[in-house]
């Protein structure tokens, strides 16, 4: 199956192409390369995952090339196929394909759009290698790589500060996961003396129960390494604690935002904790960790993002929450069912950043929903494909067809795995998941109807009103990148007393076709990936063939749950629909009032539980502190002076005397040529 | 350790040498002193006309002709002290012997010819 | 005794000799008008020798060792390895030399002809293992150097430098010459092998005193610290391309007999040098540094530079083990090669007016007025610095891994570490060329033979050179191996 090799590397030429050639080789080369490398990527990607989905094709390993060969430590550059990957490659190939062909109508107007398509193809090149690795080492290599894509595309308008800033934070936050990660290779390493994924994977239950010692503790070691491994996936998934980075992340780009902070990247925790997950079930200590933080992220995030204007960040933190509902599946046992919530949710999220991307496109670059409304007539074409996404996200079905949108099928069986796991967290992460679904159909509505219901408001909006005095009401007539402000910052005022009417005479218009396309395809991903793929995603042992640990048991009971537990997330998909309607199309004074009301609260879910604050004072300023204190005392005072300084200074004092030393008088080189005779015959000699 | 009394003749020798050279210069000098006129004036105590000061600043320049004079002196001098014992071990050495020293006089002939040729031993 | 077999070994030397005295005569009948002749048929006498050295390399099945006269003469691979890298750095110097000595109205055919002898002086002391006729083959050599220091012989800075130069050089003779003495005295023999066994059960204070005498001396010639004091003033004031020629073939020779002479007589008192060794290495390195940095004169600067270099060469000495051999003959053969090049780029450049180039103010914005010379510049400094991945690395990497393995970790660490001092000079070299501005004249363009020193010595430090590795590393061993055949 050598057709991996040009599913992975493809991209990576592509971007290597695109990158170099930049200027030279103008837009719609490097467009074309790049995206139709892609496109010939998902094209060879589908077979493989349909070769798997039929039973056909069988897991196999394609060396590429041998990295390190040191004492024990060996490993190659090796190509893993499986069902997992399999999952995985249509996942990135097709959404990262849908994305290229997508950002040639949003990024038209940019004039370094050879770069963005580099960097794009470059991060799905590194997703791939990370997705496909068989060792740890290469699987860090390409979780460093798509932390270096993100941040190169978060930071893509790189005049805009707020954008810089952005990028910085990702990159440092996830930073912090990654030395887990990393530590978490090394204790493996150190445990198995492997690096090698299949045989760590033979060799864990053997460790279970085993203990390590540190700092005078005596703890599981399984649970240690699980722990530590689950910190880089906190990190790169934007889970509790490590996800004030994904929120601002929305600087880049929205096709970014579709791509890496939706679909792909940020699901990479979850791909590695299945991957790993014979391993972490031998870690309960672990596993309850992962449920525990998936479960509080799941619904963190959902309180947060019934409060934000931004409709990038409202999906943002919506993505967070649903990476929260992937953990906590994984936390429970059911690793295919957080695979299948991963693929699916990667379908209609991509939709639903996508989608946002063309309402933010027809309006001018105009973020903030205050100034949306009235758009379904306008842009109907995105509308459709929008409620697609969120009859998705809300998990519209029917139970006793069998039938609805994606959504329904993955989190349903997640809500169930979470109560059929039987134990108090599996019942904690259950009620926060249930929770967590009314507060993501209630934001998920509240999104569309401010959007697309309602009267205009759009001549509030500084994007609108330049648009219309400039005299030109086309949206692609602007490129974001000269947009300095285009980043909207929604923290800069509390609601605003009244939604004023008014079009200001401005005409939105729907997108071009190459980002309708995309949006229709991933429209009917939405609306079918779950149908479609339900059976072998959550019931089919021999679909997963051993790729992820199968607990034949936990299906068992998932299926045999209470009836009010099947119907759970279906009811409280229609409170959260009817709380919404009542406040955002019965009666729009609702949730101002309930904003005065619950003052406290609101606030605290407005500023995101003050997490950025906290941190601003737990770590930020102490670590300024300290910074400040090693550059002065430490470096300069200390390092600096005696060190590059000193000698510096010795150097010059000693050239001085060497000089000097060099009279020019014959009679004086004489005696040092005698002096230096005497001194080596004295020395000899005693 | 090798045995140094074979060389005490020649310390021996080294002795009777120096005691006879200061015999030879001093007693001159003392029966003159003794038995001549003793009348210095400046030109009597003065070098000879053709010769250098015997002490003098070392400083002083004189004319750089004589190092040339003296270096081909040098060249021919050895010459004539490798003709010696070459001579008189001929027998020992033999035809070997006479065609080293024969290259030997021939490359000096060589130095003389470029030397020569090149007006080294020209005065002006 | 074989003639022939005699005759034949020393053909190298016996050719250039003949050539010397024959060139001679034409120089001394041709006058002015044979001078570019004269060089032309000295440059191709010595690539004859170079040559027929590089056949005896060949034939000479390894390590096996060709004696002449009655062991007073060996020709093996250590010394045709050095003899051919002594005659192809004078043919260089030979090559970069015309165009400056006739710019000082000092092109004459004696030049030619004396590093003609010097060479002959040079490779007779490489192949010497008698103590007679390392002092003779010497004594040619310096004799040679000491009036080509002075060639120029209107310019006061050139006499000043001949004169230093002959003055301490008669010294160090001296110290040599006594050492030597005291060692006939102590072994009764001047043969190295006969020394050796002479003094196999121990050794006496008074030949002690006889080997110290004997490296004092020879450390004069390769200007290791504290007897390097001459180099700066003689460098300097010697016509640059003397310079190069001082810092190039004469190098590799008295290495090349420090080397002999301490692994071959010496070799099995290692300890009683060793130390000596070591401390010239390090005081080399340091002072070699430390002594360029303030220098604002290029040539001084390289003369410094030199003696730094000799300090890494030194380490590789004070292993005493094959590895650490074969890492001195590699980086004689690397520094060689860029000590020529960075030579022959300054001899390249002169002002409008025709006043050499030879302090930092001259070179000054280089690289926009002669890029070519300027890039070469650059990667020659690059090079002596030992930054990878250019040669100049190489060389240092193989002395150090040799001190390593002969567990002298101390003294690689040191060494290290003082080579960064020696980066600062160098980087300023470019630092200057790249990055100030430019100003006064615009410089004239060089002959071929420049160019083409220039830039082979470019090629073989740049990257590329390390396809020269397999060939380099085989050609050192086999010399290494040599030196260590009777062992």
């Amino acid at each position: 199956m050598s057709s991996i090799l040009i599913i992975v590397f493809l991209p990576l030429l592509a971007a290597i192409i695109a990158g170099f050639g930049n200027r030279a080789l103008g837009n719609t080369v490097a467009k074309s390369i790049t995206t139709g490398a892609l496109f010939v990527s998902c094209v060879l990607s589908w077979p493989i995952f349909l070769g798997f989905l039929g039973g056909t094709a069988t897991a196999e390993v394609v060396q590429v090339l041998t990295w390190v060969r040191s004492g024990t430590l060996t490993f190659d550059w090796a190509l893993r196929v499986d069902t997992l990957t399999a999952v995985m490659l249509v996942v990135i190939t097709t959404v990262s394909a849908l994305v290229h062909l997508y950002s040639w109508g949003y990024m038209d107007e940019d004039p370094d759009q050879p770069r963005f398509f580099a960097y794009l193809s470059l991060f799905t090149f590194a997703m791939l290698m990370l997705v496909t690795a068989d060792n740890l080492v290469q699987m860090f290599f390409g979780w460093e790589g798509v932390g270096l894509a993100s941040y190169l595309l978060i930071g893509f308008w790189f005049r805009k500060p707020s954008a810089n800033a952005a990028a910085i934070k990702a990159f440092v936050v996830n930073r912090v996961g990654d030395l887990g990660f990393m530590l978490g290779i090394f204790g493996t390493y150190l445990v198995f003396n492997t690096v090698s994924i299949p045989a760590i994977l033979e060799a864990a239950p053997a460790m279970s129960g085993a203990t390590i010692g540190f700092l005078g503790y005596r703890m599981a070691t399984m649970d240690v390494l699980c722990i530590l491994l689950f910190i880089g996936a906190m990190g790169k998934s934007a889970q509790l604690g490590l996800h004030t980075w994904l929120p601002d992340a929305m600087e880049g780009p929205t096709p970014v935002s579709a791509l890496i902070h939706a679909a792909t990247m940020v699901t990479a925790g979850v791909f590695m904790v299945c991957r790993l997950s014979p391993m972490f079930e031998t870690a309960p200590v672990a596993l309850a960790v992962v449920t525990f933080i998936g479960a509080a992220t799941c619904l963190f995030a959902a309180t947060v993002g019934t409060t934000q204007w931004d409709i990038k960040r409202v999906i943002a933190y919506s993505t967070c929450s649903q990476l929260g509902y992937m953990f906590f599946a994984a936390g429970v046992g059911a690793y295919g069912v957080a695979m299948f919530h991963l693929f699916t949710h990667a379908f209609f999220k991509a939709l639903l950043f996508l989608g946002a991307g063309s309402v933010i496109h027809a309006m001018h670059h105009e973020q903030d929903m205050r100034y949306y409304g009235a758009l379904r007539k306008e842009i109907p074409l995105t509308f459709w494909a929008m409620l697609a996404g969120t009859l998705a996200i809300t998990g519209v079905g029917i139970y006793w067809l069998h039938a609805g949108f994606a959504g329904f099928h993955s989190k349903d069986a997640i809500l169930e795995a979470a109560w059929g796991r039987g134990t108090e967290l599996g019942r904690f992460a259950f009620w926060m998941g249930t929770i967590a679904a009314l507060l993501t159909s209630f934001y998920s509505w509240r999104l569309m109807f401010l959007t697309f219901w309602g009267k205009p408001r759009w001549i509030e909006s500084e994007h609108i009103q330049h648009a219309v005095h400039a005299g030109h009401d086309e949206p692609e007539d602007h490129n974001p990148a000269r947009q300095e402000d285009s980043g909207h910052d929604v923290t800069h005022a509390v609601p605003p007393p009244e939604y004023r009417g008014g079009t200001g005479g401005y005409h939105p218009h729907e997108s071009p076709v190459s980002m309708l396309v995309p949006l229709g395809v991933l429209t009917l991903g939405a609306i079918f990936a779950g149908f479609v793929f339900t059976d072998a995603f959550v019931d089919s042992e021999t679909f997963w063939a051993g790729s992820i640990y199968y607990n034949e048991g936990l299906i068992h009971e998932l299926h045999e749950v209470p009836l009010l537990v099947k119907l759970a997330a279906s009811i409280v998909m229609l409170l959260g629909l009817t709380a919404a309607w009542f406040a955002y199309i019965k009666d729009t004074s609702i949730p101002e009032k309930a904003a005065d009301q619950l003052g406290p609260i609101y606030h605290f879910f407005y500023n995101k539980w003050y997490f950025d604050e906290l941190y601003r004072y737990v770590f930020l300023k102490p670590a300024f502190w300290f910074g400040r204190v090693f550059w002065k005392a430490i470096d300069m005072g200390t390092i600096d002076r005696f060190g590059p300084n000193g000698a510096a200074w010795l150097v010059s004092k000693g050239s001085v005397a060497a000089k000097r030393f060099q009279t020019g008088y014959l009679y004086s080189y004489a005696l040092v040529m005698l002096l230096g005779l005497v001194a080596a015959i004295t020395w000899v000699v005693f | 350790m090798v045995d140094l009394s074979q060389y005490l003749p020649i310390l021996l020798f080294l002795f009777i040498a120096l005691g006879l050279s200061v015999a030879f210069v001093f007693l001159p000098m003392g029966v003159s002193r003794l038995t001549g006129a003793h009348q210095p004036t400046a030109e009597k105590l003065s070098e000879y006309e053709c010769g250098f000061p015997a002490f003098e600043d070392s400083r002083g320049q004189f004319d750089v002709r004589f190092y040339l004079v003296a270096i081909l002196f040098i060249v021919f001098d050895l010459e004539a002290a490798f003709l010696f014992p070459w001579a008189v071990s001929l027998d020992l050495t033999g035809w070997a012997g006479w065609t080293t020293m024969m290259i030997f006089l021939a490359e000096l002939a060589v130095g003389l010819a470029y030397a020569w040729k090149v007006g080294a031993l020209e005065w002006e | 005794m074989d003639y022939a077999t005699s005759l034949y070994l020393t053909g190298a030397e016996i050719g250039l000799s003949i050539s010397g005295l024959v060139l001679l005569l034409v120089s001394a009948w041709g006058g002015a008008r044979v001078t570019r002749l004269v060089t032309i048929l000295a440059a191709a006498a010595l690539f004859g020798a170079a040559i027929f050295t590089g056949h005896l390399f060949t034939e000479l099945s390894v390590p096996a060792a060709g004696d002449a006269f009655g062991g007073l003469y060996r020709a093996d691979d250590f010394s045709s390895f050095a003899k051919i890298l002594i005659y192809l750095a004078v043919i260089a110097c030979l090559m970069i030399t015309p165009k400056y000595l006739a710019a000082n109205g000092i092109y004459r055919s004696e030049y030619p002809i004396l590093l003609l002898f010097g060479a002959v002086g040079m490779s007779m002391m490489v192949s010497a293992v008698d103590l007679i006729t390392l002092y003779i083959g010497l004594e040619l050599s310096s004799l040679s150097s000491y009036v080509l220091a002075s060639f120029a012989r209107d310019d006061v800075r050139s006499s000043e430098a001949g004169l230093k130069y002959f003055i301490l050089g008669a010294l160090a003779s001296g110290i040599l010459l006594y050492g030597m003495s005291l060692i006939y005295g102590f072994a009764g023999t001047t043969d190295y092998a006969a020394i050796r066994l002479a003094f196999i059960g121990g050794i006496e204070t008074g030949a002690l005193f006889g080997i110290v005498f004997v490296l004092a001396g020879l450390a004069f010639k390769i200007a290791a610290v504290p007897f390097h004091m001459w180099t700066p003033d003689v460098y300097e004031g010697a016509p640059t391309p003397v310079t190069a020629f001082f810092a190039s073939a004469p190098k590799v020779a008295a290495v090349a007999i420090l080397m002999r002479i301490a692994l071959e007589p010496f070799a099995d008192h290692v300890d009683s040098w060793r130390q000596i060794v070591v401390f010239a290495a390090l005081a080399s390195i340091v002072v070699g540094a430390l002594g360029a940095i303030g220098q604002d004169s290029l040539k001084r600067l390289l003369a410094y530079s030199s003696i730094n270099n000799v300090g890494f060469i030194l380490i590789g000495l004070a292993t005493a083990t094959q590895l650490g051999t074969s890492a001195m003959m590699t980086y004689l053969v690397i520094y060689v090669v860029m000590t020529l090049g960075s030579f022959t780029a300054l001899l390249m450049l002169r002002a409008e007016d025709g006043r050499p180039f030879e302090t930092f103010s001259d070179i000054a914005g280089l690289a926009t007025r002669k890029p070519a010379i300027a890039w070469c510049l650059l990667l020659l400094m690059f090079s002596l610095a030992g930054i990878p991945p250019l040669f100049g690395f190489w060389a240092k990497f193989v002395v150090f891994r040799a001190a390593v393995e002969a567990d002298l970790i101390a003294l690689a660490a040191i060494g290290i570490a003082a080579s960064v001092i020696g980066a600062f000079y160098y980087l300023k070299f470019v630092k200057v060329m790249f990055f100030d501005e430019a100003e006064g004249s615009v410089v004239k363009t060089s002959p071929i033979g420049q160019w083409i020193v220039l830039i082979l010595a470019g090629i073989i430090v740049s990257p590329l050179g390390y396809f020269l590795n397999g060939l380099l590393d085989a050609w050192s061993s086999d010399a290494a191996a040599s030196l260590f055949y009777l062992v």
